[in-house]
């Protein structure tokens, strides 16, 4: 029911007055995701050529070793002045890279469109958005849901009330809209590439009831014919296949720096991996399933197929 | 050097799915060396291990792309061409076929061949076209010529002129393979068509001597070539100026620093 946190609406559906407004952070703006992430492999880069150790950085900074692990990995907040104080350490003079990193510090800390929906987020989902919303390439194995980006409100809705069956309808209101709100992406000036390999299971089942399945299939549909969106089925004829493990989610970044992170969903919590081994072995299954599946023309007449059945 | 894809066979089209990643794939050290993502432990060790040989293959591998960007704005500008038959498309990177001509000219089609599923997947899902235009994605393997002459006349108008496009991808034959092949190809051309390649030269001693310990380990092997041997290539067609010449001399940018030559290239146009 993890799926839940993290799938969103569909792109159509978003159009309400919730998507209006100016969106300081919205998905053109990318968020502040991959500047975290550049500004700490820069970091760590620069703590590294000094031979300066996790250690006698955070004594520094009047900060844990932890902390300073934390910031080269993205994941925290950057304070300005620890970033400067760091560069000293470090023996970063150049007024230039100085510069280009404290403007980084900035970016980092814009808050994200999704930032107004704090109260009903866990953090490690406010993770995701962040890298989803800077993703150039989104690749991702769906076993039971359709993906979040794909959603119609109705089937959003009805995979929400799945995870939270006692919530108040006002709740679930704001968690459908966040999902909704998600699918700007899709329709932004600059949209990722999304590339979904479906298992044939997360069509067949019919969450929300078969009207709502079906309008969710078409919507599929829909979305496969746009340019920088391709839909993948694995039918189950094809017998077993690669992705043991179920769902994952690979996110690669337009930036040469930044590694591709694989994201895992669990019930409460979430993983995060962007190590060369982890990353490899995931990428290595996410490319096994895109050969297996069936083409993205032949998917769409397979799930045309599908909605005939329904 | 290795190029664009396909590996053109052996190894990869014969098992299963066709993603071993037990040994180095030749599309993914190509992809590690123009800096790109998709590649695994043994594509980067691979392509290191080329590299502590002949620290050039990351510039042929920039210098050969700038080619191929050059050429099809060429074609697409200049030369007014708007069908493009591009044949070892190799994994998608910066500046792909149909981005570079649709720039030029929104409704050009293009036509990926490959034969390797890996490179294929991933060209359909990320070599899209723009609204105006096409991107089809033929899976054939180009040691049979009529095949893809075949398929390409169900996506292509054979009444207008083609660009074909071998980036890379003949040095993988022998002279007895590789000359018959691109013969039957352009003779399959309406008359106006063009046809652009390029491929890594012999006229480097140091990359002459990684490309014999490369092809020595068991890799799918690639041979260089002499000037001369590029130049038959385009017996029969009229070469584009300035002819057959080291890639980072075709029509270079003008802001273009000079680079050390490792491959040769030419675009001929068919009377």
């Amino acid at each position: 029911m993890s799926r839940d946190q993290r799938d969103g609406g569909s792109p159509g559906d978003a159009g309400g007055p919730d998507a209006g407004g100016p969106d300081a952070g919205g998905p053109d703006a990318g968020g502040p995701t991959v500047p975290r992430l550049l500004l700490g492999i820069q970091l760590r880069r620069c703590r590294e050529a000094a031979g300066i150790s996790p250690d006698q950085a955070g004594y520094e900074i009047r900060a844990s070793r932890s902390k300073i692990s934390r910031m080269e990995n993205g994941q925290v907040r950057f304070k300005e002045r620890d970033v400067t104080d760091l560069l000293t350490l470090y023996g970063v003079t150049d007024e230039k890279i100085r510069d280009g990193l404290v403007a980084l510090v900035r970016q980092a800390n814009a808050p994200g469109w999704w930032s107004k929906y704090g109260d009903i987020m866990a953090d490690w989902f406010e993770s995701y958005l962040g890298l989803e919303a800077a993703a150039s390439v989104i690749r991702t194995f769906e076993l039971q849901f359709v993906h979040g980006l794909f959603q119609t409100e109705d089937y959003a809705r009805a995979v929400t009330l799945l995870g939270h069956t006692a919530a108040p309808a006002a709740e679930i209101d704001r968690r459908v809209s966040l999902r909704l709100k998600r699918q700007d992406l899709l329709n932004g000036s600059k949209p990722p590439q999304v590339w979904s390999v479906m298992d044939e299971g997360a069509l067949r089942r019919p969450v929300g009831g078969a009207a709502v399945m079906r309008a969710q299939l078409h919507r599929l549909i829909e979305v496969a014919q746009l340019r920088h969106v391709t839909v993948q089925v694995v039918p189950f004829r094809r017998g077993g296949h690669a992705a043991a493990g179920g769902s994952f989610t690979v996110l690669r970044f337009a930036e040469p720096d930044v590694p591709d992170v694989v994201y895992l969903e669990h019930l409460t919590s979430a993983l995060y991996l962007d190590k060369h081994e982890d990353v490899d072995h995931y990428m290595e299954v996410m490319n096994h399933l895109s050969t297996e599946a069936l083409t993205p023309a032949e998917s769409v007449r397979f799930i045309a197929g599908i909605i005939r059945d329904i | 050097m290795t190029d664009v894809s396909s590996t053109r066979g052996e190894p990869d089209a014969a098992a299963g799915t066709g993603i071993d990643t037990s040994v180095p794939h030749s599309a993914r050290i190509w992809n590690y060396w123009l800096g790109g993502k998709d590649n695994y432990a043994v594509d980067r060790q691979a392509g290191e291990a080329y590299k502590e040989i002949f620290p050039g293959i990351a510039v042929v591998a920039r210098t050969s792309r700038g080619f191929l960007t050059r050429a099809v704005a060429y074609l697409a500008g200049q030369a007014g061409i708007r069908q493009f038959l591009d044949i070892g498309t190799g994994l998608p990177t910066a500046d792909n076929t149909h981005e570079v001509a649709q720039r030029v000219a929104p409704a050009s089609k293009i036509v990926y061949v490959d034969n390797d599923p890996l490179v294929l997947a991933h060209a359909r899902a990320l070599l899209t076209s723009s609204p105006e235009g096409a991107c089809e994605y033929l899976d054939a393997d180009i040691r049979n010529p009529a095949a893809i002459l075949d398929a390409a006349a169900g996506l292509l108008d054979f009444s207008q002129p083609i660009a074909l496009m071998l980036m890379g991808i003949m040095g993988h034959f022998t002279d007895e393979e590789a000359y018959p092949i691109v013969r039957q190809l352009v003779a399959g051309l309406p008359s106006g068509s063009y046809f652009a390649l390029y491929d890594g030269a012999n006229t480097n001693e140091a990359f002459n001597q990684a490309q014999e310990g490369y092809n020595a380990s068991g890799a799918v092997p690639y041979y260089l070539r002499s000037p001369e041997q590029f130049e038959r290539f385009f017996a029969g067609l009229e070469l584009v100026e300035p002819g057959v010449v080291p890639v980072p001399h075709w029509r270079p940018d003008p802001d273009a620093e000079p680079a050390e030559i490792y491959s040769y290239c030419g675009v001929g146009r068919k009377p």
